[in-house]
């Protein structure tokens, strides 16, 4: 029973390296399903829908880490609501990027701050709260839809999300990986970080360490609606223009990205890195299934058990506590 | 022939040894105390014996054949249970079915009905009846009750398996002076049925009360077991800490007496109104640790909560040094130059699953209005407050769940040493703190006083109160009914008091 032996098998139990393994695992077998599943260009390809999926995520695991039930189910509306925002600000002309991408974030930033009102001041609960907002939004969203074309991407954010941009990569890719860094210098190495988990793991006694929890819980709405309102507009880069609902598939699956990644529904602990790697492996199982040609309700079918047994890995938490 | 015996037992965590050798042996009808420090393995062998702890190595035998106990259930089936230091209760649910929680596993079923089940919980709540306090109730959930009360729930709970061994991690460290003696009533008649304790304190005076005979751990080795009529308190000390005396544990009190020049009003109170407390006045002076006494639950803990600014509403006027306090909120009072320290640190301290740096630094950084946390600056200085205080703990990176419990608390105490208030309010600020370290927070406090600081404590334990206050304000129901000054200051008086209104 040496110490090594006991913490390469708690390493082995961290849902990152858990998660690690299992997209080299996926990629192994889809290129043996598939030759050239897992080829550069391609797992290209997979990263960059992965880091639209990881941008949404991002706000969606510090709402969770905040704990109180913390949940953001209306991401996907802000998304869609931000894509059509963009793609009718810019019209296919670069000069719009700017404006465009200001309009995205205060309009994330102005349905985070609602959000988060709601959720302090007045002690609705999110899942409530933010189900609520997502009504809200899709019919904002027919309501604009039905009045304005639907819009055009600028070239140069087409290039940015799609095209290689730095070292053959694109630049969404690296955007991701920015955020990736910010994201865990902001959670590990400033107060604000801490306060987070504080409140998320025993709210009583943040407050009376002190900590502003309202505060701190709305600023995560916020930075959720601002980084789903980043995704959005990024959406409309890959896909070039802004179709109906983009964001639907969004909620879900930024929940899940957030949960495969080690942080748990309850808050308090996890972070962002592990989201990252949740983030890939669900694209990655998504296009698995894909690519065997499964039918619909098939795929549905095994992506749901698929989840079900990650989560089964996961769940094994300590028995007893004392 | 011991009804448990354990012999070199083990338990590592890690490169932690929590337990490098655990010897014991229990006889019937004794109460066998434990004691050692914070962090030298009590609850570890207690987790063992109770089966929520598996150890590495060592041999237990109960009733003189070779037992292994795997789970809380089979420590169960050999008529073990447990009082756990850090409690065992189910917070949502009420008093009745946590103290029938070990019952219902096996008993006839899940579907007892509540009359029967309360029927059932009856006879471990009567000898406590007298000490129960305002709020508790068969039907109250747990979460809603008192530090005191819940602890009070533990031990019901732990009486109710019917048990011939029972375990007392620190069954008293929240509990004031009437409510251990009915506990020690208890403990007599099981003593007296033949049943085995092994029972746990930080408490002198309580352990050559109960026990019979004494182990002593130090650093996860039982060092000697002796007959405590045997010994005396200095011995075990000595035993404890493995220096030789120096001096008597609790500094005398003549600190108070070295600071006589014209006294400067730190904290001013007049007409404080809060829910259990009702209109009550007072000044302290810096340098001053004013004591709030009486039975549990008077008001002096929500006094001492309202003026943090925890209570959901207050009035009256509150004054720090020259500023009036605004603003009914801890952050508010925090910058106002208040402390708060919480005998319940699980509820208020402890921020459970983080790192001990996380739990030690939330102050000074507010203080300081920092946004970038550099470990090695603030574990520098977070590094600095915990060895003041002995916290014993492997890296400042571990969980604070990996500390024991007096442990836990040190890093909850040394969160406000690491940026000094201008008053501080203690609420039974020792719990768990073992008495080496208590005598040293206690020195570490005067010196703070000295340097103008001015302090208001309330103590479960009477003796910490009397020797460490300069004066004690007398509560009940929610008022002060009488300060004892100078020689007043004795156990006598303080009951005198306590009674005399009530
Ligand atoms: N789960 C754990 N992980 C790592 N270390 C642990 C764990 N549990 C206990 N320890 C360590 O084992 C040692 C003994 O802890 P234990 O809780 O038995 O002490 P104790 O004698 O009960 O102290 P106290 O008087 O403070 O309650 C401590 O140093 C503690 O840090
Ligand atoms: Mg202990």
């Amino acid at each position: 029973m040496s110490g090594l032996s006991t913490s390469i098998a708690d390493l082995a139990r961290t849902p990152l390296v858990v998660a690690l393994g299992l997209i080299l695992a996926l990629l192994v077998l889809g290129e043996l399903l598939s030759p050239g599943f897992a080829s550069a260009s391609q797992i290209m390809r997979l990263l960059i829908v992965a880091s639209i999926l990881g941008v949404v995520a991002a706000g969606q695991n510090l709402v969770i880490l905040g704990g109180r039930e913390g949940i953001d189910l209306s991401v996907g509306g802000v998304v869609s609501l931000s894509a059509v925002i963009a793609g009718n600000m810019m019209q296919g002309s670069d000069a719009g990027i700017i404006p465009a991408i200001l309009a995205c974030l205060a309009t994330g930033a102005f349905f985070g701050l609602l959000n988060g009102l709601g959720v302090t001041l007045l002690r609705i609960p999110p899942l409530i709260m933010t189900l609520g907002m997502l009504g809200v939004l899709q019919g904002l969203l027919v309501v604009v839809r039905s009045g304005i074309p639907s819009g055009l991407a600028a070239p140069g954010l087409a290039r940015f999300v799609t095209q290689p941009f730095l070292f053959g990569v694109p630049g969404m890719i690296w955007l991701w990986g920015a955020i990736g860094v910010l994201m865990a210098l902001l959670l590990r190495r400033t107060l604000f970080g801490y306060r987070v988990y504080a409140i998320g793991s025993n709210e009583t006694a943040a407050r009376m360490a002190g900590v502003p929890a309202d505060l701190i819980r709305v600023s995560l709405f916020v930075f959720s609606g601002m980084f789903a309102a980043v995704a959005g507009f990024c959406i409309i880069g890959y896909s070039g223009s802004s179709f109906s609902n983009v964001g639907a598939q969004y909620m879900l699956a930024s929940i899940i990205a957030v949960v495969l990644g080690g942080t748990p529904l309850s808050g308090g602990k996890g972070g962002y890195t592990g989201t990252m790697a949740g983030a890939v492996l669900l694209i990655l199982l998504q296009s698995i299934l894909t690519t065997l040609n499964i039918e619909e309700a098939g795929r549905q079918f095994a992506f749901g058990a698929t989840l079900l047994v990650l989560m089964l890995f996961y769940g094994r938490g300590k028995a007893l506590r004392g | 022939m011991p009804r448990l015996r354990l012999e070199g037992v083990c338990k590592r965590y890690g490169a932690t040894v929590a337990l490098g050798r655990g010897d014991l042996s229990l006889m019937p009808g004794e109460v066998h105390v434990l004691m050692g420090s914070n962090g030298s393995g009590k609850s570890t062998l207690s987790k063992i014996i109770a089966g929520s702890v598996r150890p590495d190595e060592g041999v237990i035998e109960c009733d003189g054949s070779i037992v292994t106990i795997p789970s809380p259930r089979a420590a169960r089936d050999l008529g073990i249970a447990v009082f756990y230091q850090e409690l065992s209760l189910a917070a949502h649910r009420s008093v009745v079915e946590n103290i029938c929680l070990p019952g219902l596993g096996h008993a006839r079923g899940l579907f007892r009905n509540r009359a029967e089940m309360t029927a059932a919980a009856e006879p471990f709540i009567e000898p406590f009846e007298s000490v129960l306090g305002e709020g508790f109730g068969l039907d109250v959930p747990v979460g809603r009750l008192r530090a005191d009360q819940r602890q009070l729930v533990e031990i019901m709970k732990t009486l109710a398996a019917r048990p011939d061994i029972l375990i007392f991690d620190e069954p008293t460290s929240a509990l004031d002076r009437a409510q251990v003696e009915c506990f020690m009533a208890v403990l007599r008649k099981l003593k007296a049925d033949g049943k085995s304790i092994i029972f746990i304190s930080h408490r002198m005076d309580e352990i050559f009360e109960i026990g019979d005979r004494v182990t002593i751990i130090r650093d996860g080795e039982t060092v000697r077991t002796s007959v405590l009529a045997d010994t005396t308190m200095e011995e075990i000390l000595r035993t404890m800490t493995g220096e030789e005396a120096t001096g008597p544990a609790a500094p005398a009190v003549s600190a108070a007496v070295k600071t006589p020049q014209r006294p400067t009003v730190k904290l001013k109170v007049s007409n404080l109104v809060a829910p259990g407390v009702n209109n009550v006045s007072f000044e302290v002076a810096a340098g001053e640790i004013l004591g709030f006494g009486g039975l549990h639950g008077q008001g002096q803990s929500a006094a001492l909560r309202a003026l943090f600014g925890a209570a959901q509403s207050r009035s009256g006027d509150i004054e720090v040094g020259t500023t009036r306090l605004t603003g009914n909120s801890p952050r508010a009072s925090i910058r106002n130059g208040l402390a708060y320290v919480s005998g319940d640190r699980a509820r208020d301290g402890v921020i459970e699953g983080r790192s001990i740096l996380e739990n030690t630094v939330p102050i000074y950084a507010l203080k300081n209005h920092l946004f970038v946390a550099s470990p090695r600056s603030l574990g520098a200085k977070a590094q600095q407050a915990l060895e003041q205080l002995q916290t014993k703990y492997q890296t400042l990176f571990h969980p604070i769940n990996s500390l024991s419990g007096g442990n836990q608390q040190k890093v909850v105490v040394s969160r406000w040493l690491m940026a000094p208030p201008e008053v501080m309010l203690l609420d039974d600020p020792t719990k768990g703190i073992d008495i080496a370290s208590k005598a040293e927070l206690f020195r570490v406090l005067r010196e703070l006083a000295a340097a103008g600081m001015a302090i208001l404590l309330y103590s479960s334990e009477d003796a910490e109160l009397l020797e460490n206050s300069d004066r004690v304000l007398v509560f009940n129901n929610g008022r002060t009914v009488r300060e004892l000054v100078g020689d007043e200051r004795t156990r006598y008086h303080l009951y005198h008091a306590a009674y005399e209104a009530a």
